[in-house]
């Protein structure tokens, strides 16, 4: 039953994963810390250290006190649900994640972990449907299609095992969570502290209160504000409405379109392009981050077929929401999900402020 | 790029091109060509829950021919989930999992551990795959029968034919129009093939049977499924001719296994679980036929009918021949090597001198009459009916089998069943 992971140990894949695995939870990291202060980064940073030191009920006592004043703060969650994982509890750690995927479902991160929890338990049925969903967050997960490959390769082999009625599946220990394990550790070392002033939100049009950690995504404007400094973001807002009424949503849909025809074409300029100063990228990452994701991501794939099918375009003055079915092809990879994109007319453009995927 | 490899294998290697009849997802069977004979089966399809499996099987594949592999894939999954047992449905499967991660060369290609220990058990499995895939391919021509059934009387309202050759039992329905067919399954015959011989030669006897009993499922063991239903090998042709062995039935799958292999049996024929219910629902005990065939003629009806035509002549001969009283001119239609139940010509002419002599030379009527015709070497007539005589209302249900001689047709069996 080995030979199902031999791609699993092999050099070359651990590279690969390993690079892909440092993306993604740096990604997370920033996330969440662009939700805080420094002051949390290092509270942060303390359980991270206390985590990696295996100073386990050291970092949930942390974890704990700190989760007790800001009880939803989704990283310091998270990072209690890798203590928990790494202190054997894993019903626990299932519990912790379950209920971050349903807190911040636009977070791929905590249903990977939950997927990988799954497949150590060997539920590959519920790791899968984990791992799509991750995907369906953020179609350019990387770390998520490696571990729903892996997946895939579990079922098939427990599938050819029924067809062959051999035994010897229900013997093969998941060898998975040294992965997990491996999944962890970077992430645990670097929460990258941000300074405090980058927090503070330019001009948005969600105020995100103090508590910022108690309010869901909708609150990430600031992760724009670490990469472009406030002041060369006028961020227009409702000012630029004035032209409201002459709206017509086939100038909306048309943006759309030409958005998804530059995806497909990796025309990359016009891509990035279509997004507007304001856009914050899904799962908080860094503006610069998620371009250079995207970059990576686009210009990598030998063919992208992007198609849209029923686009409802509402247009509300200088905003605009369009929601659509995303049908996404890439190489071997076929994904389809709704998405919305929410715009905002800049000069005579309609730039996309807001990505989702979803509704 | 990898995804349309594995369609194209799939398609060439079953050789799956998307027949009309194996569509059982049709909205419109009226546009469908390929004529009555794939209405006809889709008809059976829809009968029931029997088949049912292997109709979504068939989806499976149809939609990996197509390179639909997302939806294929949805679809097998249903499948194993309704079917966990269903060995080639896990089979197919694993391959469109596997095709997620890598490039799948061939149907079934499961990892190397897994080909040393299993080889065989995935040679079989393509195996079922192939038969499964021929039987739907290649339909029996609209309104055909096999040419074994030349009469059935319609107190028989069922009939079934195996054909060996393609793994396959076909359900008939004896209609006022005819016979129909209304079902048709997968089933296993022995390891060792056909044609019994002797006990435990691990073959299933070719032939015309009968269904002889209903085993109920409780007193059987797990390893014989949802139930069993015996037949009479060895039958009156079989003793005839020195064949041993007994216990062939038709009986059900052990819980494990949704399927068998297309050889996979000591003789009996065996039939997944849900088909099984469904043939013993339908069946009536000692009077349904059970044709075991390597491989079925398909005939119309009126063809069948007239190529009994000589042996009617000479059963009425028979009748007219009874009916006049005359011991020696109906003798003359036995043959020297007559066997009833153990008794030789000589031994059993006693006990028909005693039935004409009730007979007080009244005409007879050959009531619910069945001909069944075997040819092999030989070329034998299995007859059931009802001899009334003349005046009276019942009499007893006899069957003989006559044997062709050249232009003649002798008795070689006659014995009272009922």
């Amino acid at each position: 039953m080995g030979a199902l992971f031999t791609f699993q140990e092999s050099i070359g894949f651990m590279n690969h994963a390993r690079s892909t695995i440092c993306t993604t939870l740096r990604l997370l990291a920033l996330a969440a810390a662009c939700l805080t202060t420094a002051a949390l980064a290092d509270e942060y940073g303390d359980v991270n250290q206390l985590l990696r030191a295996g100073k386990l009920s050291e970092a949930m006592v942390k974890a704990d006190s700190h989760l007790a004043a800001k009880p939803t703060d989704p990283q310091m969650r998270f990072l209690k649900g890798v203590i928990q994982r790494n202190s054997g509890k894993q019903s626990e750690a299932i519990a912790t994640f379950t209920k971050l995927t349903e807190d911040y479902p636009e977070l791929p991160e905590p249903y990977n972990n939950l997927a990988v929890l799954y497949a150590g338990q060997g539920q590959y049925d519920k790791a899968r449907s984990a791992l799509e969903m991750a995907i369906r967050t953020n179609p350019s997960y990387a770390t998520a299609h490696e571990n729903l490959g892996d997946v895939y390769a579990r079922l098939a082999s427990q599938a050819y095992n029924k067809a062959l009625q051999l035994d010897n599946d229900n013997a093969a220990v998941p060898p998975k969570l040294a992965l997990i394990r491996e999944v962890f550790k970077p992430n645990l070392n670097n929460p990258k502290p941000l300074p405090t002033s980058a927090v503070v939100p330019a001009a948005t049009t969600v105020a995100p209160a103090p508590p910022a950690a108690a309010q869901p995504q909708v609150a990430a404007p600031a992760t724009k504000a670490v990469v472009v400094p406030a002041a060369s973001s006028p961020a227009p807002a409702n000012a630029a409405s004035g032209d409201g009424a002459g709206i017509r949503s086939s100038d909306v849909e048309a943006a759309v379109q030409a958005w998804a025809k530059a995806w497909a074409t990796k025309d990359m300029s016009a891509y990035l392009g279509a997004y507007g100063k304001e856009f914050v990228p899904a799962g908080k990452q860094s503006r610069s981050a998620w371009e250079d994701e995207r970059r990576k991501r686009i210009v990598g794939k030998a063919k992208i077929s992007v198609k849209l099918d029923d686009l409802t375009v509402t247009v509300n003055g200088a905003r605009a929401v369009a929601k659509f079915k995303q049908n996404y092809q890439a190489d071997a990879l076929s994904i389809s999900g709704r998405k919305t994109l929410e715009l905002m007319k800049t000069g005579d453009q309609w730039l996309i402020t807001k990505e989702s995927t979803g509704n | 790029m990898k995804r349309h490899l594995f369609a194209l294998v799939v398609a060439v290697t079953v050789g799956l091109v998307p027949l009309a009849h194996a569509d059982t997802k049709k909205k419109n069977p009226s546009s469908v060509t390929g004529g009555s004979s794939s209405s006809t089966f889709k008809k059976a399809r829809n009968a029931g829950q029997a088949g049912l499996a292997e109709a979504s099987l068939i989806e499976v594949y149809q939609l990996i021919a197509k390179t639909q592999n997302r939806e294929a894939l949805e679809k097998a999954e249903k499948l194993v989930q309704q079917h966990p047992n269903f060995q080639l449905a896990q089979l197919v499967y694993g391959d469109l999992l596997a095709a997620r991660t890598r490039a799948v060369r061939t149907m079934g290609d499961v990892p190397e551990s897994m080909l040393k220990v299993a080889a065989p058990a995935l040679e079989q499995l393509r195996d079922e795959s192939q038969v499964r895939l021929k039987a739907l391919r290649e339909r029996p021509p609209a309104g055909a029968v096999p040419s074994e059934f030349l009469t059935l009387a319609t107190r028989n309202k069922h009939a079934i034919a195996v054909d060996a050759s393609r793994s396959r039992l076909y359900l008939f329905e004896n209609r006022p129009e005819g016979m129909t067919l209304v079902a048709d399954y997968y089933i296993s015959v022995g390891k060792s093939g056909l044609e019994k011989n002797i006990e435990g030669d691990l073959r299933t006897p070719l032939g015309i049977y009968f269904i002889t009993s209903n085993l109920d499922p409780r007193s059987l063991k797990d390893f014989y499924g949802s139930g069993a239903l015996p037949i009479n090998y060895p039958n009156v042709l079989d003793n005839k001719r020195g064949k041993t062995g007994s216990g062939i039935w038709l009986h059900g799958t052990p819980p494990g296994q949704f399927s068998r292999a297309p050889q996979a049996t000591d003789g009996c024929v065996v039939l997944a679980n849900p088909d099984l219910e469904q043939i013993i629902r339908t069946v009536a005990i000692g009077t349904t036929p059970v044709v075991i065939s390597q491989r079925l003629n398909w005939v119309t009806p009126r063809h069948a009918r007239s190529g009994g035509k000589q042996f009617e002549d000479a059963l009425s001969a028979w009748q007219n021949a009874k009916a006049s009283g005359n011991v020696d001119r109906v003798l003359g239609f036995y043959s020297p090597d007559f066997n009833s139940n153990g008794k030789s010509l000589s031994q059993w002419v006693p006990s028909l001198r005693g039935e004409m002599r009730n007979g007080q030379g009244r005409a007879i009527q050959l009531k619910d009459l069945s001909l069944l015709r075997w040819t092999d070497a030989a070329d034998t007539m299995v007859v059931t009916f009802g001899e009334v005589a003349e005046g009276a209302r019942t009499g007893p249900t006899k069957r003989q089998y006559w044997g062709r001689q050249g232009t003649q047709w002798k008795i070689f069996f006659e014995g009272v069943i009922g």
